[in-house]
């Protein structure tokens, strides 16, 4: 149609030509500044007039009838950056750039768009390009250090593992600490969704190259319409959209190597260490070593256990993704592969994704779009993140150096006493423990604009995880049975999000926006879980169970949530704005007493440097002042806790039913009151820009279990009872150090302070953490303090470990030392810097990440250090480091074989270290070769790059990796990984 | 363009004010509401009441072996590879409120169960439920109530003979559905008061012939002559002789029950159902299916040599058996005798563990026959009037079932003393001591009669979260 319209055009612009002399004849191309190639469809016109063109296919147009005195053509197009020539030449050849960069001066934030320029509250934002190229599996991984205040924490460095997000310290004991992650306008599903492994992270269905910005809410006036959700901020994801235009496609691969991060030289002993180390324990204990120990044992050779059960991980990701449009409709699809193979045998984790996301002018006020994703992804591992024997992490540690690997006839060796007879590498041949997902996130929108500034839209949503677990043990050699356990589990969530916008300019200087909106959402979860016994090892499967010995279990639950919300934007002369929302929610989850709440905030900001006074400033561009204060609960918390149930219990032969939990028609959200103040400036024309942001957070009717009293028939009761308070202070600044038009440098740095204090906690003043007994909730310290005994040291004169007491005397005896608090697993100072140097196609960039002030509970030491009370077991080289002589202090206690001086024992300030770190998070070095070169081969643009991840680590921690989780405890856990990878991206 | 609007409409409409939306109760745990909305759902939980009785701080072990541990019918082998440290504090006295019994919070939790019962059986006589069918329940709710209050009343409070107006426990009527309410101390008096209350009502109410249907073990169940039985005891302990005496001999009047002789008597405890015709009026059922079986921690495994074996008897029991008794012979050795220690085979398993690998399970027997003649000759010495029954012909009914030759009279020491021997083990010692004013004469840790020892500390967590709770004199 567009064609022929052009060619009628051309044949009536040439019938004029004929008659009016008067006219001349303008022609060229327009290309996009991008891929260099001819952009179709561009409206062209003689400046003033209705005279005009549209370039064709290839980009070329031709303006026949241009009145001689015409002074300018404008070149337009939806996307693109309008320009003006001036009409002086004959042939007049255009490079149309993106308006992208009128595009960055927007953020995207709950229900919409603002000019960065208009935000209120304090939000972060990061761009799609900036994460396409790290070699991760999900998003969450990319924001690492990114962000002030944003803090992602690693309990595994496993591939598929989720993190741990916290914005601006954790809020809450026993409701979720977690962020709400919103993609495309609806909240979605986070977390580890798996049944039997720990990496389904269900945020790793969103394709991380699909990502076009992610920005992050971080305080009430930013979050609260987010209401009863918002209390740990919100993570907004914006996938792509196509653009009006030729076709674009994007081909990616890349290939990566990895292996364990080992920076400080942590491992075990070889078999001579382990021999001579042992050796003096049994001299220490009086014991003769050649009748324990001898030398012999090394006769048969030795091996490293630990190189024997990792092996190098790789990692492989295609990608094929297709962007077009018209002024009609727009289209984004994708397509990736993911596989990464852990450095553990057993360990891999696959991922498939497919999005696709439209957007169509049904009529000119009437839009309808969606954005549908696809994933699948499957793990295999073993039982990582425990002190189990089949854990390679802990068992690679543990086996002996001189136990042989495989038996003779080359199967492998599971006559291994010290670690249960158990070989990992077994485990990881024969055993299988796997998560299968398939996810979907689809939403549907239809916007009407009947008149200029008013926007109704609905857009629908459903989300669903349908997982497939497996876990088998396999007999050992010869056997014929082996244990099966399998499940199948079902997540569900249907989202209606129904709003209606007004904005408008009153009086050129009133600018208002208004929303009102409403939404409903359910979700439900079930899962089937299946237990087999002696399953045949030829049909692994419950078929062969016999009925008699299967037990199954099932597992329901069901969580709807109803609101009502409003948002009201002014701001007068682009100097003062003013921003209130308000959310009334209704939940399924708490009390019919308090079942509806209200969240509320307001912020207003101040734009300095609008104003006359500041005109004549010409080195400071944006200086602006931002104050907000805001209300907002959080609701992350499991189902049905507010009904009293009788729950079956067995006495006699029968089942009855038995009171199992008090009912509590109050119970209700935990609720976080906001203040934030923030400054935003920019120097030099926006080549210097930084931010600054106080906070005060403070979360009351915080959901503790409360001790009543047991003539209630109960114990506890899970009330509103308890608070805290977290504050601190965020600095950004990023800046362009020197640009010229070949070469750019850039940099940017983040810091954030923040501090987590308990308040109250209802009754009592301190809680043991539920999970570990070594963290306690203390009223009046941080989140969670170490409860430890006071580890003194070594008795420089004879080798003896040796405790604080109460009194502050030294006690050679464990059970006599004093606990203290020793400190915490929350950092002070959270942050990163980044930098990066880019000359013509060649660009360098490296980012560095960091923690400061947190401890670190490495428990498993307790084993790999013991001192000689493992003497069934290998050791840490760091046990080799004890004492030998009067004097020596700072050491290892002497080892003493079957030691009894329980200097290994758990809850022990010997096991805690500062678990601070500076990470070399990622060095990137890319090239996109010239446009000269990919034309000639007819492509858009090649780019190729290698990165490296986690490439070294600052530490002292006596552990391959000081990252282990938000509380800084667990125990046997995957550490991180170092990846190196390669990648070529080619665009056409 | 009018249909985009009618969309927006519907839609929108869908959800306003549909506060329906928002009810989601739990499925597969039963909310209270409707557990106790129905004659079944109350049976079922009826039937889940009883199952606090088998935890470990009651019936499951320790309310009884400390008793005994205390009292002095239980000792800590001497030879400490057989101790497991479990039986520390009951053996040295030493109890403090935070190392007290944790009865409480068992003993409550079942009152509880036992008062929604009560309180929902109105108006459940729907169909082919009859009103008899609601008494029945209700007469296990009360027996269930009237037991917690009478098993917490004779531990955390000083006996009735020592002041029936010293603070008792709270009594607990209904249930607090909030958890918030701070009830006090009722005075001894009161408390025992209730407790015949409940039973009478029960006995006024029940079927004759009436017990719980789908149950293993018949005699684990309340019927008429347990709540008899208990009534026997209740009024001992408040020293309402003539009435103790009453009721002991509608039990022993009734046929269903007999006494062991003494070539019965070594079997009947490894029995996995007492069955009729025996002495057993009501027991706790041990299996380990019991939700609140207390496998390693249960009573066969602390008094198996092999087991636990904290709980020994003691030497100033075993010498009190003739030659001749076979209630001495109740007693083993471990297997080579190397601890010089021994153990009652009151808890001798039903041989459904090996001790090593797996615990046994044993029934406890709460009430049975014989003390029923002891109760009734204990309150004919002290007054009452039984016209056919005398101490001696009671006394006598035991000890000729039991290999001896009969007294030919008896006084208050050798009915307590015959009581001590007859019931040893069975969790009575303590609390007879306590009840009849005596002193203990452990001879290692004798106690006078007036100490504070006898009423146990009350938990110090219900202190800290009940400011109307007073402590025991002396903690």
């Amino acid at each position: 149609m567009k064609r022929i319209t052009v060619l009628l055009g051309f044949l009536v612009l040439l019938g004029l030509q004929v008659v009016f002399a008067q006219t001349k004849q303008i022609t060229g191309t327009v290309t996009s500044a991008e891929d260099g190639m001819g952009i179709p469809g561009v409206s062209v016109v003689v400046k003033g007039t209705t005279i005009g063109a549209t370039t064709d296919i290839d980009g070329k147009y031709t303006l026949a009838n241009v009145p001689q005195n015409a002074e300018f053509i404008v070149f337009s197009f939806i996307g693109m950056r309008t320009i003006e020539m001036p009409a002086n030449q004959a042939i007049i050849n255009v490079v149309m750039e993106s308006d992208s960069k009128e595009l960055e001066e927007v953020v995207v934030v709950a229900y919409g768009v603002v000019k960065r320029e208009a935000k209120t509250g304090s939000v972060s934002t990061v761009k799609g390009e900036s994460i396409a190229e790290a070699p991760v599996s999900s998003v969450d991984k990319m924001l690492t250090g990114k962000m002030a205040g944003v803090q992602i924490t690693a309990a595994s460095g496993q591939p598929g593992a989720d993190s741990q997000i916290r914005i601006r310290g954790t809020s809450s004991i026993n409701a979720g600490s977690d962020p709400l992650w919103v993609v495309d306008g609806i909240p979605v599903m986070a977390g580890d969704q798996s049944y039997f492994t720990n990496t389904g992270n269900a945020i790793a269905a969103i394709n991380p190259s699909d990502i076009e910005s992610i920005t992050v809410l971080k305080d009430a006036a930013a979050a609260s319409v987010y209401g009863s959700r918002a209390a740990n901020g919100v993570i907004l994801v914006t996938t792509k959209s196509g653009s009006a235009g030729k076709a674009k496609f994007q081909a990616r691969s890349k290939f990566g190597v990895s292996q364990l991060a080992n920076d400080n030289g942590y491992g075990v002993m070889s078999g001579k260490q382990l021999l001579d180390y042992q050796r003096q324990a049994y001299t220490n204990a009086g014991l003769d070593p050649d009748v324990y120990r001898p030398y012999s044992l090394l006769d048969g050779g030795t091996i490293d256990w630990m190189d024997h059960v990792t092996r190098m991980g790789n990692l492989q990701e295609f990608e094929i993704n297709a962007a077009a449009g018209t002024d009609k409709g727009k289209f984004y699809t994708s397509l990736s592969t993911h596989k990464n193979e852990g450095v553990y045998y057993g360990v891999d984790y696959e991922k498939i994704t497919a999005r696709m996301n439209a957007d169509f002018k049904l009529t000119k006020n009437l839009e309808t779009g969606s954005r549908v994703n696809l994933a699948y992804t499957e793990s295999n591992d073993v039982a990582m993140q425990s002190l189990y024997y089949v854990n390679p992490a802990f068992a690679g540690m543990r086996i002996l150096p001189w136990t042989k690997p495989y038996n003779a006839d080359g199967t492998h060796n599971i006559n291994i006493p010290e670690n249960s007879n158990t070989n990992p590498r077994f485990s990881a041949d024969n055993d299988e423990q796997f998560e299968k997902q398939y996810r979907l996130q689809a939403s549907q929108y239809l916007s009407w604009k009947p008149i200029e500034g008013l926007e109704f839209k609905t857009n629908n949503a459903a989300e669903g995880t349908f997982g497939e677990g497996r876990r088998y043990w396999a007999p050992d050699y010869g056997g014929t049975t082996g244990t099966l356990q399998t499940s199948n589990i079902q997540y569900l969530q249907l989202t209606t999000s129904n709003t209606v916008a007004y904005s408008n300019t009153i009086a050129e200087k009133h600018s208002v926006r208004a929303l009102a909106g409403q939404e409903a959402m359910r979700r439900t979860y079930h899962s089937y879980y299946m237990y087999s016994p002696n399953v045949d090892v030829l049909i692994p499967f419950p078929n062969t169970s016999t009925a008699a010995d299967d037990d199954g279990d099932y597992s329901y639950n069901a969580r709807t949530l109803l609101s009502f919300f409003g948002i009201l934007d002014y701001n007068y002369n682009s100097k003062y704005f003013l921003q209130a929302s308000a959310r009334y929610d209704g939940s399924s989850l708490f009390g019919e007493d308090k079942r509806w709440g209200l969240f509320w905030s307001v912020g207003g900001s101040w734009n300095i440097h609008n104003e006359a006074f500041m005109e004549n400033i010409s080195y400071l561009n944006v200086l602006k002042l931002r104050l907000s204060y805001g209300l907002n609960g959080n609701d992350n918390i499991a189902p049905y806790q507010a009904y009293g149930v009788y729950a079956s219990t067995a006495y006699n032969g029968s089942t009855g039913m038995l009171p199992d939990s008090p009912s509590n028609s109050s119970l209700s959200w935990e609720i976080n009151k906001t203040w934030n103040l923030g400054l935003d400036f920019g120097f030099f024309k926006g080549k210097l820009n930084g931010s600054i942001d106080i906070y005060n957070r403070d979360t009351e009717d915080m959901l503790l279990s409360k001790q009543v009293p047991q003539t209630s028939g109960f114990s506890t009761n899970f009330m509103n009872i308890g608070s805290l308070r977290n504050n601190g202070v965020e600095f950004q600044l990023d800046g362009e150090i020197f640009s010229t038009k070949e070469l750019v440098w850039t940099a940017g740095f983040n810091v954030a302070y923040n501090k987590t204090e308990i308040l109250d906690l209802g009754d009592v003043k301190e809680m043991t953490y539920a999970d570990d007994a070594r963290l306690r909730h203390t009223v009046g310290k941080g989140m969670y303090t170490f409860w430890l005994k006071d580890y003194y040291g070594v008795n420089p004169s004879n080798g003896e470990a040796l405790w604080r007491m109460a009194d502050g005397t030294l006690t050679n005896s464990y059970n006599k030392a004093a606990y203290i608090y020793a400190g915490s697993p929350e950092p002070k100072f959270i942050g990163g810097f980044n930098t990066s140097v880019s000359w013509k196609g060649l660009s360098l960039g490296a980012f560095f990440e960091f923690k400061q002030g947190n401890k670190v509970l490495i428990i498993e030491n307790r084993y790999f250090n013991a001192d000689g009370n493992q003497m069934s077991t290998n050791q840490a080289i760091t046990a080799l480091d004890y004492w030998q002589k009067p004097g020596d202090t700072g050491v290892n206690p002497k080892p003493v074989a079957g030691n009894s001086s329980n200097s290994y024992q758990f809850a022990s300030t010997r096991w805690l270290e500062d678990g601070s770190y500076l990470r070399i998070k990622d060095i990137t070095l890319s090239y996109n070769l010239p446009q000269s070169i990919t034309q000639k081969i007819k492509l858009g643009g090649v780019k190729v790059y290698a990165s490296a991840l986690n490439l070294y680590t600052f530490h002292d921690v006596n552990f391959w990796d000081p990252e282990r989780g938000v509380t800084g405890v667990g125990a046997g856990i995957y550490p991180m990984t170092k990846t190196f990878i390669g990648g070529i991206e080619l665009s056409f | 363009m009018k249909r985009t609007t009618i969309l927006l409409l519907f839609i929108s409409l869908l959800f306003t004010g549909c506060e329906g939306f928002l009810e989601e109760a739990p499925k597969l745990d039963q909310s209270t509401e409707i557990t106790l909305s129905t004659y079944n759902g109350l049976n079922n939980a009826m039937a889940g009441a009883y199952a606090p009785l088998a935890s470990t701080t009651w019936y499951g072990a320790f309310y009884v072996l400390e008793a005994e541990m205390r009292a002095g019918n239980a000792t800590l082998p001497t030879n400490s590879d057989f101790t497991s440290g479990r039986m520390l504090v009951p053996h040295s006295l030493s109890y403090s409120p935070t190392t007290t019994s944790g009865l409480w919070g068992f003993a409550y939790f079942m009152i509880s169960a036992a008062n929604n019962v009560i309180e929902n059986l109105p108006g459940k006589d729907v169909g082919d439920v009859t009103a008899q069918d609601l008494n029945n329940l209700k007469a296990e709710a009360l027996f269930l109530r009237a037991l917690a209050h009478f098993d917490m009343v004779r531990l955390y409070a000083p006996s009735y003979a020592k002041n029936p107006s010293a603070p008792g426990i709270p009594i607990i009527l209904k249930t607090d559905v909030s958890a918030q309410e701070m009830p006090a101390r009722n005075t001894v008096a009161q408390v025992y008061d209730q407790i015949i209350a409940d039973l009478l009502e029960a006995e006024s109410i029940i079927d004759p012939d009436y017990a719980r249907a789908g149950v293993t073990d018949s005699k684990a169940v309340v019927t008429l002559p347990a709540i008899q039985a208990l009534l026997s005891r209740a009024y001992l302990y408040s020293q309402k002789w003539q009435l103790a005496a009453d009721y002991a001999t509608k039990v022993i009047n009734n046929a269903d029950f007999a006494m062991w002789n003494a070539g019965q008597l070594p079997g009947v405890w490894t029995k996995d159902v007492a069955g009729n015709g025996g002495e057993v009026i009501f027991e706790v059922y041990g299996i380990r299916s019991n939700e609140y079986d207390g496998f390693w921690e249960g009573p066969s495994h602390m008094t198996n040599p092999l087991g636990y074996a904290d709980c020994a008897a003691h030497p100033d029991l075993t010498a009190l058996y003739d030659a001749g008794d076979v209630r001495g012979n109740l007693f083993r050795t471990d297997a080579d005798n190397v601890s010089g220690s021994l153990w009652t085979t009151k808890y001798a398993g039903k041989g459904l563990g090996d001790a090593l690998s797996t615990p046994d399970v044993n029934n406890v027997i709460v009430l049975r026959l014989s003390e029923m003649y002891l109760n009734r000759a204990e309150a004919i010495v002290n007054g009452a009037v039984v016209t056919g029954a005398s101490a001696l012909g009671d006394i006598n009914q035991i000890v000729t079932n039991r290999g001896l030759a009969p007294y030919a009279s008896v006084g208050a020491d050798v009915v307590f003393n015959e009581r001590r021997k007859e019931l040893a083990f069975e969790g009575h010692i303590w609390f007879d001591y306590a009840r009849t004013n005596r002193p203990s004469l452990r001879s290692d840790k004798p106690l006078e009669a007036g100490s504070y020892l006898w009423a146990l500390p009350i938990p110090q967590r219900e202190i800290d979260v009940n400011k109307n709770l007073v402590q025991n004199d002396g903690y």
